[in-house]
């Protein structure tokens, strides 16, 4: 289906100079290409294009879902920014993500790269330990959220058993504000292995001979990982901390399953909102508090500031491997 | 030919279809025109109780000749969402279930209608549930089956459970002197849930949150204040590195707890050996409790209003009543109904119908949820954390909330 188009380059008819290929419809083998496209077309417009759009029209309204929306221009993201008696947790919500960003992000890369280290130094059983590693990725959220609260328990928790074997008194973990964040990220880098298997594939495609030069001159496991291993995986740590920061500042599931806990209990983000993520917030004032057009905001708000930290990273980050 | 075939086959299709439509709508007519009702509900939560509503949807039929009642059944958390986009495309059913929180934003907008007077006898009616369906004094739904919470009691741990706060107070205090590992109550936590309940508590000193026709603020009064001081009063006895445990009420780590009659059931299934029962709430002045549950509208937007009317006749009166609601996992609103028929709850659900001639209506106002969760789960927080003591945080609860209304007293 292509060959007419390569047949035709402009370099191979010299006989009509300046006359280029014209791009777009009209042509039989566009027809075909716009064709091929057009599940996907459809499906970019329908479920993400039109609603995004309408999200950021039903920003600049007050919409409760059921009647007219009322246009109200800024209104809502001046609110937002600076009506604490309407909107008392955003900030709080602000900070939570971030700190949570913050501590999960290097937590998960950490964790990641620590196991793609293990599994690619074993010979025998690596498949085994990186579906065992891996499981907690496919584990259904609401599995996940009953498990850990299990782990967490105050009282017969296995976490706080562990730690009071090396001496570390028990904890309220989920209760206490100020270790929240901290027992969330853990469970993120419990669910690492999508980083790892990228990891992974990251180690496997270091040359061997670049570790073997670097054994020749002397350098010893850590020089190795400092010098050799970290450099050559710079790109994949660079797309793992840009997509890990952009899913970081959406967390919600987690947290969700974690704090709704009973089905009679309202999720109000864990003790003294210290767990209320920013998505969070935004889902309470959508489908709690019917007020669609704050929600809406938000959403957008979180939309240019993904876009400014994504764009800061690809200016200021070294993304090539050395 | 494999063309011609298709074709035939195609138009067979179409033909059968047709013909099963045309049957359809004979069936139903039984000579007069049928009237289709629509109905809306939350999603079974047992095959019995599928069985139940069916017997009382044949039966109104019957009862009505030419009408058919046609029952739609939604997943409980899916109903507002579907609700609200059925609202926004015009295809509204006639009449169904609305959360209580909804009734009044849906009565200010206009959305549901008010009920027209001699529809429904007040009298009937639980006071507390009824007034979850008015709106500035006036009806604008019928309750169809309600809920409360009461306070669940270990036998072992407690004998004889305690009516008033000082012996709430003094027997949580032996509970945990007699055994350090064990707390006296669950204390609610300052949470969405936590502040759901609490309302009941403020009326057992005589309180009540606010005061609508007057745009006053009362959470921050004197039986506010003391209820809330209760909780704090109980924490010292009722730790929470013990009560954040899991069930720790179900695993007898914890004498007592507040909760509602879906955690009977559980509590029975899972934990077979533990001897428990229910007693209402106890209060310092006055018997009180909160309420929650279901109510059921008739829609601007519906069609047929009168005979939607009679259908929530016909769900609460004294036959009906009684097994609707205990397939919908609440208790009967209907006064005669719940009189006659108490023997056939079980003995740990006898305390809930006993919460509910007490119970008190949430404030009927659109912003309710919000308030509940945003301002006064976080007050309570912050004096059960030793943050700020009760009146202060409920002194700048009541303040933000009267901003947040635009009432100034």
């Amino acid at each position: 289906m292509a060959s007419p188009v390569v047949a035709q380059r402009p370099a191979e008819t010299p006989a009509r100079p300046g006359r280029r290929r014209r791009p777009g419809i009209g042509r039989r083998d566009h027809l075909i290409g716009w064709l091929l496209i057009a599940p996907a077309l459809v499906y970019f417009i329908i479920f993400l294009l039109y609603p995004a759009l309408a999200a950021l029209y039903y920003s600049f309204t007050e919409w409760d879902l059921h009647s007219a929306p009322i246009w109200v221009g800024l209104q809502n993201y001046t609110d937002l920014f600076f009506d604490d008696v309407k909107y008392p947790h955003f900030w709080k919500s602000v900070q939570v993500t971030l700190q949570y960003t913050l501590v999960a992000v290097p937590l998960t890369l950490i964790a990641a790269l620590g196991q793609a280290l293990l599994i690619n130094s074993i010979r025998r059983g690596s498949n085994l330990f990186r579906l065992l590693l891996f499981l907690p990725v496919v584990t259904a959220e609401a599995a996940v959220g009953a498990i850990w609260r299990w782990l967490y328990d105050p009282q017969y928790g296995l976490v706080n058993a562990v730690l009071g074997l090396v001496g570390i008194p028990r904890q309220n973990w989920l209760n206490t504000p100020e270790l929240v964040i901290p027992a969330l990220a853990f469970i993120a880098a419990w669910q690492c292995g999508i980083s790892m298997i990228i990891y992974l594939a990251g180690l496997k495609s270091i040359p061997e001979s670049i570790r073997e030069a670097a054994v020749i001159d002397g350098a010893g496991p850590v020089q190795r990982f400092f010098k050799v291993v970290v450099p050559m995986l710079r790109p994949t740590t660079f797309y793992l901390v840009v997509t890990g920061i952009i899913a970081a500042l959406q967390v919600f599931g987690l947290v969700y399953v974690i704090f709704s806990g009973g089905g009679n209990r309202s999720v109000t983000g864990g003790p003294e909102q210290s767990g209320l993520a920013y998505v969070l917030h935004i889902y309470l004032y959508a489908f709690r508090y019917n007020a669609m057009g704050a929600a809406c905001a938000m959403s957008f708000i979180l939309l240019v500031f993904i876009m400014i930290i994504t764009f800061v990273q690809f200016k200021f980050m070294k993304q090539e491997a050395s | 030919m494999i063309r011609r075939v298709t074709g035939a086959a195609a138009a067979a299709v179409l033909l059968a279809g047709l013909a099963a439509c045309g049957g359809g709508s004979e069936e139903g007519g039984a000579g007069s025109a049928t009237t289709e009702l629509t109905y809306w509900m939350f999603q079974d939560r047992t095959p019995q109780a599928g069985e139940v509503v069916e017997k009382i949807r044949t039966d109104f039929e019957k009862a009505n000749p030419g009408v058919k009642v046609n029952i739609v059944k939604i997943p409980k958390d899916d109903y507002n969402t579907k609700l609200g986009s059925a609202l926004a495309g015009n295809t509204v059913p006639d009449v169904g279930i609305l959360d209580q929180p909804l009734v009044s934003r849906f009565a200010q907008e206009g959305t549901i209608k008010e009920v027209p007077a001699g529809t429904l006898n007040e009298a009937d009616f639980w006071e507390g549930a009824l007034n979850t369906n008015k709106v500035g004094g006036k009806l604008y739904g019928f309750p169809i089956d309600h809920t409360a919470v009461a306070l669940f009691y270990n036998k072992a741990l407690v004998p004889t459970p305690p009516k008033t706060w000082d012996e709430l107070k003094s027997i949580s205090a032996g509970i945990h002197q007699k055994d350090p590992k064990v707390a006296g109550i669950v204390v609610p936590k300052g949470d969405g849930y936590g502040a759901w309940m609490w309302p009941g508590v403020v009326g057992g000193a005589g309180g009540q949150m606010v005061d609508e026709a007057n745009k006053k603020i009362l959470f921050d009064q004197a039986p506010a204040v003391e209820a809330l001081q209760l909780w704090v009063d109980l924490l010292p006895s009722s730790p929470r590195e013990i009560t954040d445990s899991d069930q720790a009420f179900a695993n007898g780590l914890a004498g007592m707890m507040i909760s509602g009659p879906w955690d009977v059931a559980t509590i029975k299934d899972q934990f077979p050996d533990l001897d428990f029962n229910v007693a209402p709430l106890p209060y310092k002045t006055t018997p009180a409790g909160n309420i929650g549950g279901e109510n059921a509208v008739v829609f601007t937007k519906g069609k047929n209003e009168a005979l939607a009317w009679k259908w929530l006749q016909h769900l609460t009166n004294s036959t009906n009543n009684t097994t609707l609601a205990q397939a919908l996992g609440g208790f009967p609103v209907n006064k005669e109904a719940a009189e006659r028929d108490a023997a056939t709850f079980g003995e740990q659900q006898q305390a809930f119908l006993e919460q509910l001639k007490v119970a008190q209506a949430r404030p009927a106002l659109p912003q309710w949820i919000q308030i509940n969760d945003e301002i006064i789960a976080p007050a309570l927080e912050s004096a059960l954390s030793g943050k700020m003591t009760a009146q202060e945080s409920l002194t700048d609860a009541a303040n933000k909330t009267r901003a947040l209304l635009g009432w100034n007293s």
